[in-house]
């Protein structure tokens, strides 16, 4: 799997992003505004929403970057952490069914997906789209509620009718086998 | 602590979801920064993360990205002191507090050592009261056990003589010279020894001792001297030897005793009941 930046550079764009270059900061956006920006769409499901999100999470992510500490963790997972945190909250804070249409309109899901991921393709991410492809359906549909949905695991049992434990098992085969996927 | 369990337990798969509490989200970041192999497995799973989040990227639109530089305020490349500046402004604010923080801590850390000394210094004083007290107690006690030992010498004496076979018990009493006096007298004529246990005479100067004189025939013989004034109840061997006596008598003589008894001096006499 090529990973998008070494550890050596992300020190120094981490450096960079300290001393407010401007520069490292348009690349930072350049390299991650499409994770950040699919993760909140596929959150909120709407591209004004989303786009507006992004916005306020990069505004975030500059405003906080003293707070970062990267002995507990990624530069990436801490940016994707904070967009995941503030799409799931503005769509809590909207109360209209926030995850109606990600629970029962799984077409929608689709159409929604295929949309935005046939409209402009990112030949870096092929790849990836593959190997998540392979990931096993009810595992994926966990994944997708706990982490896009903003789900505690209490909530994805209830949500799925399965036992907590059983939740929390296949949360944790999800992953590992997203990690072999990913490995080979 | 098992590593090994704790990875496989799941936690840390629910803390990369964001799906941890608060408290499970600190206990993971404290284990993470402590056991390498938690933080190998936290980083995997992170990865795992960022690619499946990457494998739902989304282009955003192109208006954006000028959209968000226009509202990011950057600094210019700038010499290093002008970048320090602010910090000035900012120190003496949270020195301030720092510093009236630490006055604070130092003073109340400074109540609390004068109380505990005071505490200290109240339990020192009673300590000692209380060891003075058992002091006096003791050294009454020892006084007390002195006194016993003292009898208990005596009284052994006495008994050491009483019990021999043979010995014989006189009671001499003063005549008008001595209205109180007072002793005994303990002979034993086999083993021709004897002793007296003053109760009360009359106390002597230094150079005068009493004589003991056994009558043998009508005649005095001396049977040593003895003192009056010691304490009561001691009993005093004399290193006599008596065999014979039909009377005791008791004469005031200088000290040291004299060959024949000062008649005067009489005190008292008392006839052997044979």
């Amino acid at each position: 799997m090529k990973r998008q930046s070494s550890l050596v550079s992300e020190s120094v764009l981490i450096e960079k992003l300290t001393q407010r270059d401007q520069q490292a900061f348009q690349w930072l956006y350049d390299q991650y505004s499409p994770a950040l920006y699919g993760v909140v769409l596929r959150i909120v499901r709407d591209d004004e929403q989303a786009a507006d999100l992004l916005q306020d999470i990069f505004v975030k992510i500059w405003k906080n970057l003293d707070a970062y500490d990267a002995s507990k963790g990624r530069l990436f997972t801490w940016m994707l952490n904070i967009a995941r945190n503030t799409a799931i909250d503005s769509l809590r804070s909207r109360k209209t069914q926030p995850f109606a249409a990600i629970r029962t309109d799984e077409d929608n899901v689709h159409i929604v997906d295929r949309q935005h991921n046939t409209e402009q393709p990112n030949p870096d991410h092929i790849g990836v789209k593959e190997v998540v492809s392979q990931l096993r359906p009810e595992r994926k549909q966990l994944i997708d509620l706990v982490y896009f949905g903003g789900y505690t695991h209490e909530e994805a049992a209830e949500e799925l009718n399965l036992p907590l434990g059983t939740v929390k098992t296949r949360v944790r085969a999800a992953l590992q086998e997203l990690k072999q996927l990913f490995k080979s | 602590m098992n590593v090994t369990e704790y990875i496989a337990s799941g936690i840390l798969e629910s803390y990369v979801m964001g799906a941890v509490s608060d408290q499970e989200r600190r206990e993971v970041e404290c284990l993470s920064s402590i056991y390498p192999d938690i933080r190998r497995e936290l980083d995997q799973l992170s990865e795992v993360l960022e690619d499946y989040a990457l494998s739902h990227s989304v282009e955003p639109p192109a208006s954006l990205r000028s959209k968000i530089l226009s509202q990011i305020e950057f600094k210019e490349p700038e010499k290093p002191e002008t970048i320090v500046r602010p910090l000035p402004v900012d120190v003496p604010a949270t020195t301030g507090l720092a510093f009236r923080m630490s006055w604070v801590v130092a003073a109340s850390m400074g109540l609390l050592l004068l109380l505990f000394s005071f505490f200290l210094l109240s339990q020192l004083r009673s300590n000692q009261r209380t060891l003075a007290s058992i002091r006096t107690s003791n050294d009454r006690m020892q006084a007390e056990i002195r006194q016993l030992r003292e009898k208990k010498n005596q009284t052994d004496q006495l008994l050491a003589v009483v019990r021999q076979p043979g010995t014989r018990t006189l009671k001499l009493q003063g005549n008008e010279k001595a209205p109180n006096g007072n002793m005994l007298i303990f002979w034993n004529s086999n083993t021709q020894q004897v002793a007296v246990q003053v109760q009360s005479m009359p106390p002597l100067p230094a150079d005068k001792q009493y004589q003991l004189w056994s009558m043998v025939d009508g005649k005095p013989v001396d049977a040593g001297v003895f003192d009056g004034s010691t304490s009561s109840d001691q009993i005093q061997r004399l290193n006599r030897q008596v065999g014979r006596a039909d009377a005791f008598a008791i004469t005031i003589e200088k000290r040291g005793g004299s060959p024949t008894p000062t008649l005067s001096t009489l005190l008292a006499m008392a006839p052997v009941n044979a």
